[in-house]
């Protein structure tokens, strides 16, 4: 999140293939349920791990026997619900502390940002690990699907605690720099209440920065979301993309497209995710080389 | 003008001493309260027909009935002795201390992190000097967007990916496994090709593209054009004068990615079964042992911090200013 590229040298192809995977995810996740196929928790006992387009199964299915196009959109909705919940959490909130820390500087300041140091001291994955295993601990008697439904709010807020810190410092930083300028000065000079200055002329600049950081957070905790569960600690029974990957990977030499199609579709939407922050940033660039 | 002097540097050495303190102090404890919110009695998960008198007596020998203060007070002292503490076991007699098990599973995930700092670095900074160097061309432009796609590439992805086509289609390396350094240099660089090509390609990708960003803007300095005047040669302007002061973001860049690289190895030795720390973590956690998951959790957090901290003073060390800043 520190580096910025030299120059914006827009790939128009790359730009092109990050919209449609992204738009087809996002459609995925929304309408994926009424498409004529099979469940994405429904056993096919007699095509067992069968390739692409045989008996019907378009991608194929696991060593379960699950239809792998079927578990993908429907993993494509738990994974991008997962991180987009969570990184609108931790921006709403990471982007509170940090912002008001920044501007009312003092005690509140010292606080936030022992408790942003605090939490940054455990690295992310790490932290996501040991907040989803205190809040939502597998059920231990084996069953897979039992609690599942029960996971997923658990896991986005233990993800979203992890990101209100990293967001938060970012935030506190933009605003910090904004609140030095020269027009903050001037609004306070004026006798321009402080909450008035906050929201006309700080909140206004730091919401660009922290949108460009939201789409590589995103991206982020699409990755933790799938390292979770291959650490046993995130969804469990193949209902997201690291889910089914998780559950697929013991396979890897015998039913390989259980694994890899969830690892292509995670890479995939990670990628496009990181070409639009991309994007974003290099135009935030250049409003702000103007301001 | 502003005199850096020797006292700037010692007392800004103090105030990072001081802050990592605090820092790891307020986070073992956080670490503490967490780790004894997790679901389950670890007594009766251990001793499931234990009566009454024995699980009392269990609590008591894990320190669960005294207060979260005088625990946590009672953890620290152990841990900064370095006694890690025991794990949970229903036998009597020998129980493992958690750490004889980190002495077997730490040097693994330590050197996994090293082989992949090392190769990337290696190979990121000659790829950064000679993209940088012809800045703009098309191999420049090639190899920038193929690193922009592989730093989006989650390192379990590659893994597997990799692992697929090396080990299951090719059949060059075995999939699965670790072989320590006293089976043989051969044996042991064997099983860890795969784990550290999959740690080290994002990584890569993420040096390089800072290294190359920094030596473009040295390159337009004067004092290059200046050295390129004297008839000096393009190699020896190129590493002499334009890489040192251009390392400085990858310094900072190391510190930042050590949370990735420290979850990115958790992550990776479990998709490779190397039985590294990670996987003894996840262990400890599913079979709640509260001493082992808060001494792994706590040793990982100074190591973090401890190397941070040791990148700041560097940094301050090489460029004085910083040593002012105060945040």
């Amino acid at each position: 999140m520190t580096e910025t590229p030299a120059k914006s040298r827009r790939q128009p192809l790359g730009f092109y293939l990050s919209t449609v995977w992204l738009v087809l995810c996002v459609l995925a996740a929304a309408f994926g349920g009424f498409l004529p196929l099979p469940d994405w928790n429904e056993f096919d006992f007699d095509n067992l791990g069968v390739g692409l387009g045989t008996n019907g199964h378009i991608l194929g299915t696991d060593g379960d026997g699950v239809d792998l196009l079927s578990a993908i959109i429907h993993g494509s909705r738990l994974s991008l619900i997962i991180s987009v919940v969570s990184v609108v959490i931790g921006i709403f909130l990471g982007g509170l502390l940090g912002v008001t820390a920044a501007y009312l500087r003092g005690r509140w300041d010292t606080v936030i940002t022992t408790y942003f140091n605090v939490s940054l001291a455990i690295p992310t994955l790490i932290l996501a690990l040991a907040l989803v295993s205190v809040f939502a601990a597998p059920p231990t008697d084996g069953s897979s699907s039992s609690g599942t439904l029960a996971r997923e709010p658990l896991i986005i807020l233990a993800l979203a605690l992890v990101l209100i810190p990293v967001l938060g410092r970012i935030a506190r930083a933009s605003a910090l720099s904004w609140a030095g300028r020269d027009f903050v000065l001037v609004a306070n000079s004026m006798g321009m209440k402080r909450w008035a200055v906050l929201r006309h002329h700080i909140i206004p600049n730091v919401v660009p920065t922290l949108l460009s950081v939201a789409l590589l957070a995103t991206g982020v905790l699409i990755v933790v979301e799938g390292g979770l569960a291959i650490l046993g600690a995130g969804v469990v029974g193949g209902g997201s993309w690291g889910s089914l990957l998780a559950k697929n990977r013991g396979d890897l030499s015998i039913y390989p497209m259980g694994s890899l199609l969830p690892a292509i579709a995670i890479a995939l939407t990670v990628m496009s995710v990181n070409y639009y922050a991309d994007y974003v940033r290099n135009r935030i660039d250049k409003r702000q080389s103007r301001i | 003008m502003r005199i850096y002097s020797e006292s700037h540097m010692f007392r800004f050495v103090l105030r990072k001493l001081g802050q990592l303190v605090v820092v790891l102090v307020l986070a073992t404890f956080a670490i503490t309260l967490l780790v004894r919110a997790l679901p389950g009695d670890p007594a009766t998960s251990l001793f499931p027909f234990g009566t009454p008198e024995q699980l009392d007596e269990v609590r008591r020998k894990f320190g669960l009935e005294i207060n979260i203060f005088e625990y946590y007070l009672r953890w620290l002292g152990n841990f900064i002795t370095g006694d890690f503490g025991f794990y949970y076991q229903p036998t009597f007699g020998d129980v493992d201390t958690v750490g004889s098990v980190l002495a077997d599973t730490l040097p693994r995930s330590l050197l996994l992190m090293i082989y992949a700092v090392v190769i990337s670095l290696a190979v990121s900074i000659p790829l950064a000097v000679v993209m940088a160097y012809r800045a703009d061309t098309r191999f420049d432009r090639t190899a920038s967007n193929t690193l922009f796609g592989l730093s989006s590439i989650p390192n379990f992805s590659l893994a597997l990916g990799l692992s697929f086509v090396v080990a299951v289609q090719l059949r060059w390396l075995n999939p699965i496994g670790y072989e320590p350094l006293n089976m043989g240099v051969g044996t042991h660089v064997k099983s860890m090709i795969l784990p550290v090509a999959s740690l080290s390609l994002g990584l890569i990708a993420v040096f390089t593209r800072l290294l190359r960003t920094d030596m473009i803007a040295t390159l337009k300095e004067d004092f290059i054009a200046m050295a390129a005047s004297k008839g000096l040669s393009d190699r020896y302007i190129l590493w002499r004068h334009a890489f040192r002061p251009s390392s400085l973001t990858l310094l900072t860049s190391a510190a930042l990615n050590m949370g990735a690289l420290i979850g990115g190895a958790v992550l990776i030795e479990s998709v490779f079964a190397l039985n590294g720390l990670g996987m003894y973590l996840q262990i400890a956690i599913a079979q709640r042992q509260y001493l082992a998951i808060q001494s792994i959790i706590a040793l990982i957090a100074v190591f973090f911090m401890v190397f941070n901290t040791i990148v700041d003073v560097l940094y301050a060390y090489i460029d004085p200013r910083a040593r002012l800043r105060n945040d």
